[in-house]
């Protein structure tokens, strides 16, 4: 168990009679999540699952005490404000395209009420065979010691798939998302990471534009973190002035590089790759088992 | 997404603020009578255009000609211009700085003024006279913000500040931009101020509610490709490298700005960026027949590199749409090599050895690249 989620807490899933609601609430309930309410306008039951008209509705009814939202992008502010008020330790969103405005005002809303938020845009996170909130798909998750963020989807699945076949499972997966502004930064997972006794080491999955990257090794140095961090940037041959896909992955001036994340990350203590084989191969030749191959 | 110097000054132009009268020329297009001196400057959304030899003040006809000649076409940063905007010089007696920047880890707004801007706002004498003061995403908060840095402007700066602060609050609000930055702010021998350089990025994904910004980048979609495409077609496809011998037909944004790292490492060069987001074609190969073909377009291209890892999309819905689209593309004749993992592979791998298409496919990412180096180097 760590800080971020109980693999038992009841949860509920806004927006739950949408195409998209359906699907992902009837995959992570498949994966053992424990789904026991859903919000929506409209109907009163997916599935068997009691769906309410407010998140407090499903909250007093329940005790649902987590929350993943699959509502649109310019609904996600006023879902983190329901949750807030609802008295949910955490809410997940899903929602590619939010605002920045949106973000930086969801994102105050949280802490001043110290509700978690995972989001804005993220496939999700998860406790590999306990408990998923979002979509991260099997084929990259399996128990086991590292603790990974990321901010990117695709990028995470591709090098959790490649350690999960040398034998290297995850403790938490945490989708952190590629916003420019974001509910929980690299820099607030990684002490949850460091005061988990189930993890042994964190995999960073980083890109360029933003800072957080560097936040995360100042965090390092200032508080004497000590577990050890494999660290993979994407996006060296992105040039400035163009946004990368995700809305966070822009360079302005010499804000946002690659060398900028590497050279923090390094003097924090942190390997860092540009190649996942070489990432994936260095996690494995320091695993305290010989990985079993396949 | 930065807008061009132009678009950025029009739209502060349209909410009342100051700025020095100009037009944009894109290249090609026909040059109209002007009254000299002008001002020409480099349309491109990087800083260090002045140092590029990307702004020139031409006095006569054969001036501005000659600088037209020299910066429509020039490469700055790696980026290509196509425009310049021309424009009235401004009479001045100081270059100040003011911005507005959302700070991403205190989900605050970070105000910062400067009686010293110009191109030298980075040195060490500039950075001293800096203020920097924080808000809330509130028009309140950050007003009074702006009270408290111009209140310790010297005398002669702090009014012009004060207003031109409280000006790009609104604009900053109104068109929900992460950065606005105005460098320089000429304060003019009467005390009035205007706009000389301006920096706005705005957030592609508040187009729709920033329709000025939103039409802005629609009126010039060869400039703005990228966030017009979004726009119209809610993807990303990016040209790196015109020259470029590898083709990406790509999804997810991280893996893809890493495919490309990898590829670049290995001595390729990548020709685009691309995040198809195969989750959205519900049923319809229009996407993958528009970036073949944009691919298709590359004079250099050796080989095509389909990557899809399906975290939920049905690969072998994916393998129907993507022979589709091959065959769509005849044009295209550069080998194909496919990387396919995921969901529903198996059906994927079965409905494309059936077809018979030459397609290379790998499910292991290494294997894939080592395969598209060797058709890459004949």
């Amino acid at each position: 168990m760590t800080a971020l989620i109980d693999p038992e807490a009841p949860i509920l899933v806004q927006g739950i009679t949408g195409r998209a609601g359906r699907s992902h609430a009837r995959n992570m309930r498949a994966y053992g999540s424990r789904i026991v309410a859903g919000v929506s306008p409209r109907e009163d039951e997916v599935d068997g699952t009691p769906v309410f008209r407010t998140t407090a509705e499903a909250v007093r009814n329940t005790g649902a005490r987590a929350a993943v939202a699959i509502v649109p992008p310019l609904s996600v502010l006023e879902t983190v404000k329901d949750s807030a008020e609802a008295g949910l330790e955490l809410v997940v969103t899903l929602a590619e395209g939010v605002p920045v405005h949106d973000a930086v005002r969801a994102r105050q809303i949280a802490q001043a009420a110290g509700i978690r938020w995972i989001g804005a845009s993220t496939p999700g996170l998860a406790i590999p065979g306990r408990i998923k909130l979002g979509f991260l798909p099997s084929v990259s998750l399996a128990p086991g010691d590292l603790g990974v963020m990321a901010k990117s989807g695709t990028l995470s699945y591709e090098v959790c798939h490649r350690l999960v076949r040398a034998g290297l499972g995850q403790s938490l997966w945490v989708g952190v998302g590629g916003d420019a502004v974001k509910g929980t930064r690299f820099a607030e997972v990684a002490p949850i990471f460091e005061a988990d006794p189930d993890t042994r080491a964190m995999v960073v999955i980083g890109e360029i534009g933003g800072d957080e990257e560097e936040e995360l090794a100042r965090m390092i140095l200032e508080r004497g973190l000590r577990k050890p961090v494999y660290a993979l940037i994407a996006g060296s041959a992105a040039r400035e002035g163009v946004t990368m896909g995700h809305a966070g992955a822009l360079i302005h001036g010499d804000v946002g590089t690659v060398a900028s994340k590497q050279t923090a990350l390094q003097k924090a203590g942190a390997q860092v790759f540009s190649r996942i084989a070489d990432l994936v191969s260095a996690v494995a030749a320091e695993a305290p088992r010989p990985p079993a191959f396949c | 997404m930065m807008l061009l110097e132009h678009d950025a000054k029009e739209l502060l132009g349209d909410l009342g603020l100051p700025v020095p009268a100009g037009v944009l020329l894109t290249e090609g297009s026909a040059v109209g009578p002007f009254e000299h001196p002008v001002v020409v400057k480099a349309q491109a959304p990087v800083g260090g255009r002045g140092k590029a030899g990307g702004i020139r003040l031409a006095r006569t006809e054969a001036e501005r000609q000659a600088a037209l000649k020299a910066i429509l076409g020039m490469t700055i940063k790696g980026y290509r211009v196509g425009a310049v905007r021309l424009e009235r010089p401004v009479d001045f007696v100081a270059e100040a700085y003011l911005s507005l920047t959302i700070d991403a880890a205190s989900a605050t707004v970070r105000v910062l003024m400067s009686p010293s801007g110009g191109i030298d706002v980075e040195d060490e004498t500039a950075r001293s006279a800096l203020r920097s003061e924080t808000a809330r995403l509130d028009p309140a908060d950050l007003m009074r913000a702006v009270e408290r840095a111009s209140a310790n402007m010297p005398q002669g700066f702090r009014a012009p500040l004060r207003e031109a602060g409280l000006r790009l609050v609104s604009a900053f609000l109104e068109y929900e931009a992460t950065l606005l930055e105005v460098n320089p702010l000429f304060i003019c021998p009467d005390g009035s101020w205007v706009i000389g350089d301006a920096k706005l990025i705005a957030d592609d994904n508040a187009f729709q509610r920033s329709p000025l910004v939103r039409a802005r980048i629609e009126a010039q979609p060869a400039l703005y490709s990228q966030a017009a495409l979004k726009i119209e077609q809610d993807y990303d496809f990016v040209r790196l490298d015109e020259f470029g011998d590898v083709g990406l037909v790509t999804t997810g944004a991280g893996l893809s700005m890493q495919l490309i790292d990898e590829l670049a490492a290995r001595g390729r060069r990548p020709y685009n960026f691309c995040d198809i987001r195969t989750g959205m074609f519900r049923g319809n190969p229009g996407r993958l027949i528009q970036v073949l073909r944009w691919i298709a377009a590359g004079p250099n291209i050796k080989v095509v590199l389909i990557n899809f890892f399906a975290g939920l999309s049905d690969l072998g819905e994916i393998a129907r749409l993507l022979l589709i689209a091959l065959k769509e593309t005849p044009e295209l004749k550069a080998p194909i090599v496919a990387r396919l993992i995921g969901n529903n592979l198996e059906e994927a791998l079965a409905i494309i050895a059936a077809d018979g298409f030459p397609i290379a496919v790998e499910t292991d990412l290494e294997h894939a690249i080592q395969l598209v180096l060797q058709k890459a180097t004949p």
